[in-house]
């Protein structure tokens, strides 16, 4: 047992009961989100630290290695952008606004824990940690009812999920005799030919699906990303989606390493249909948060793609486009709250003529959704490219066409918002107010999605690293 | 469970548990859904002493069938007309569901029925607290701890929810 | 010690839930046969509530209040068990298993404070 490896994790729980604390003797609500964003800081710089330690401790069920530390770096990352996001989107949280900081900690929190442990006992009690987190802050505005139907559905689906996914490590469990990823990864060939062994990988596989919003576990996604506060639907739409892969990732690579062919099998239908299903029913929406959350089930569809060509070394692509989508997605959903802060609206339509409102707003949003369809030199083309690439390199070119095709459809949806706020006339002038807040998100992340893009190499030798400890 | 005593006890539990447990999902009355509730955690608490997990079945019985099932039945006193006799919602998908349900209990005996498990050591039929307790502190010490924030978020979150404004 | 040594014990058990099920069932089906079956009145229908005349429909919606102490029980049931768990073995865990706990406590406890301080701990 070695504490100090989990240094950043007593950290962040550390500074989740300040921040409670602080929140109940402070009125200041805003100055609770900046201690937050301060602390987070501090924690990144904690877990930066461990870059290239490579480590296990408890017994295997903490790995401390350069995989865990760029997801972790990143759900921190996302978790300060949506505090700062979340300034003063707030307010609408009444007397609950510090609180709000708090339980979004605590989901940090298990997600840290989901990508850096080795044991399925301990994947297990962090995904529920950040689950039951994540269904808190889905309802968190207690005074709509879309909020609390959110929080109703995405609970309900995933307590579902769940089962499901506790079922399948059960019966790994059982197989191997060890909840141990790398003890399973030894034992599970000896059992590679049973029908229960498939059974085990389908049920674990699908419970993660649900995490990550796959086609067709998709159903609550829609919902709970309209319904939910619009910075916890870009938290649920990067790292919790991030998370999700983090363990995928995690599973398949150790102890699910022998069985490739057939999780592979199973990741490429799932990705042609999430890929598919999400990009098809993105074009007739009309309200912007139900737009990106299709549009993050595409995502999950093109991550899936980088799942199924997944083979040694194959790892980086998935990892680069998640770090590409995480900063572009945080971008996008700051000029939404932006928006809907000014204006109190989450309808396309209303979006007519921002250009000539609000003209840095439209450009911060353009940028970001161009990044999104995969535009050179933006960050999502290059998520997208050495995705595709990869599959093509693992003789999976019809695959890779399947997600070009869907790319292409994906123009469609995207360009209509820019077209409805350059085209399109405003049918009220008023300049929409960003606060410095929001302002200061929205750069952040339009900056990144351009750095990411030109700055490529020096990004993708970091997600090779952290790939690397992947077998 | 090579005694024929035990597998008739096995088979009477795992029937009253299945009865009950359909019993929650068909029964209209949320009230009597919840006691049949009760009666399905009980049984699978029978099934674990008869796997001689004696610790896990005391568990079961004092989480499950006892503070699970009063805070269920809080809730369904918290809701308007609980006693309503339609008050365990159904909708028109109960029949698609039923398909899906057979479809995975015929997987589930397809692979479950074929399966082989690795053979391990028997383990001497003793109180399973010991083992437990000392798997729990040591190998499992960080999910224990893991557990404590999650029960931690639980509370915190369900009185933001709760708490009237 | 064999599993029919193991599960002995629980036949026991059995025996007694046998036992306490047919006095409760005996008691009923009893009152059912040797009772005297008059017409039903209005008054002999209604809920016994120790005497008092009982007021509206047993049915009402209570505050949600009860929720946070439900859930609170449930939680500290939760924390039983892993203490009793811990406490069959309190001798071989040692310090190390004590720290454990005691972690796992302080955490639960933070919880309870902010219940306390939060003021929904309070029945008005």
């Amino acid at each position: 047992m070695n504490l100090a490896l989990l240094n950043p994790e007593i950290a962040l729980v550390v500074l989740a009961l300040f921040v409670f604390a602080l929140d109940l003797v402070w009125s200041n609500k805003r100055g609770i989100g900046y201690v937050t964003i301060a602390g987070l800081a501090g924690v990144a710089a904690l877990v930066a630290g461990q870059f290239g330690l490579n480590t296990t401790s408890f017994s295997g069920a903490l790995i401390v290695d350069n995989f865990a530390v760029f997801f972790n770096l990143l759900f921190l990352g996302a978790a300060a952008l949506v505090v700062l996001a979340a300034l003063q989107y707030g307010e609408q949280f009444l007397h609950w606004r510090g609180e709000f900081y708090g339980v979004l900690l605590f989901a940090t929190f298990g997600m840290m824990f989901m990508a850096s442990s080795g044991d399925l006992i301990a994947i297990y009690v962090a995904l529920e940690t950040a689950s039951i987190s994540l269904y808190v802050l889905a309802g968190f505005r207690k005074h709509d009812p879309a909020s609390g139907e959110a929080a109703l559905k995405y609970l309900l689906l995933g307590a579902l999920a769940s089962a499901v996914l506790l079922y399948g490590m059960a019966l790994l469990y059982g197989l191997t005799g060890s909840t141990n990823l790398a003890a399973i990864g030894q034992q599970i060939a000896g059992q590679a030919g049973q029908p229960v062994t498939l059974l085990a990988m389908t049920l674990v596989i699908c419970g993660l699906g649900f995490k990550v919003a796959a086609v067709p576990f998709q159903m609550w996604a829609p919902d709970v990303y309209q319904g939910a506060p619009t910075p916890v639907t870009a938290f649920l739409s990067v790292a919790s989606k991030a998370s999700g892969f983090a363990v995928l990732l995690r599973l398949t690579t150790s102890a699910l390493g022998p069985l490739q062919s057939d999780w592979q099998a199973i990741f490429t239908a799932l990705a042609v249909v999430t890929m598919t299903v999400g990009n098809l029913a993105a074009i007739p929406q009309h309200n912007i948060k139900r737009l990106m959350g299709y549009s993050s089930i595409a995502m999950a569809g093109y991550l899936l793609v980088g799942m199924a060509a997944l083979a040694a070394g194959g790892a980086p692509s998935i990892l680069l486009f998640l770090a590409a989508y995480t900063v572009t997605n945080l971008g996008a959903f700051a000029a939404i709250i932006a928006f809907s802060n000014a204006t109190g609206s989450d309808e396309i339509d209303d979006y007519s003529g921002l250009a000539s409102r609000s003209p840095l707003l439209a450009l911060g949003f353009g940028f970001c959704l161009f990044s999104l369809i995969g535009i050179p030199p933006l960050a999502g083309f290059f998520g997208k490219f050495y995705v595709f690439a990869e599959a093509v390199n693992r003789g999976l070119i019809w695959l890779a066409v399947v997600a070009l095709l869907n790319s292409a459809v994906s123009v469609f949806y995207y360009l209509r918002v820019v077209k409805v706020m350059y085209l399109n006339p405003a049918r009220d002038t008023s300049p929409v107010n960003v606060p410095p807040s929001l302002a200061v998100a929205l750069a952040v992340t339009a900056i990144g999605v351009v750095v990411v893009g030109v700055g490529i190499g020096p990004i993708m030798d970091t997600a090779v690293a952290a790939a690397q400890v992947l077998r | 469970m090579s005694d024929p005593l035990v597998t008739l006890v096995f088979y009477g539990i795992a029937a009253v548990t299945i009865v009950a447990a359909i019993g929650v999902v068909s029964l209209r009355n949320i009230y009597r859904a919840a006691l049949c509730l009760v009666l399905t955690f009980l049984g699978v608490a029978g099934v674990y002493i008869l796997l001689n997990a004696d610790f896990v079945a005391v568990m079961q019985v004092l989480i499950y069938a006892g503070a699970v099932t009063t805070m269920l039945l809080f809730a369904i006193m918290l809701t308007r007309s609980p006693g309503s006799p339609r008050s365990n919602a159904a909708n028109r998908q109960s029949g698609l569901a039923l398909f899906a349900v057979l479809v995975l209990v015929v997987l589930l005996v397809l692979a479950l029925g074929t399966a082989v498990w690795p053979q391990t050591a028997p383990v001497a039929a003793q109180s399973s607290v010991d083992v437990l307790a000392k798997q729990l502190f040591t190998t499992y010490a960080l999910p224990f701890e893991i557990a404590s924030v999650l029960l931690l978020a639980a509370m915190v979150g369900a009185i933001i929810l709760a708490r009237e404004d | 010690m064999g599993q029919e040594f193991y599960l002995t014990g629980y036949f026991y058990a059995a025996v007694f839930l046998a036992v306490g099920a047919v006095v409760v069932l005996g008691g009923l089906i009893a009152s059912l046969l040797l009772a005297p079956r008059g017409h039903k009145t209005r008054e002999k229908l209604r809920a016994y509530e120790s005497g008092e005349e009982p007021v509206g429909t047993a049915w009402v919606q209570f505050p949600v209040r009860f929720y946070i102490f439900a859930l609170l029980f449930v939680v500290f049931d939760v924390e039983a068990i892993f203490l009793f768990a811990w406490a069959t073995r309190f001798g071989q865990l040692g310090v190390v298993g004590l720290v454990e706990m005691a972690i796992f406590i302080l955490v639960l406890v933070a919880g309870l404070v902010y219940a306390w301080r939060k003021g929904v701990l309070k029945w008005t």
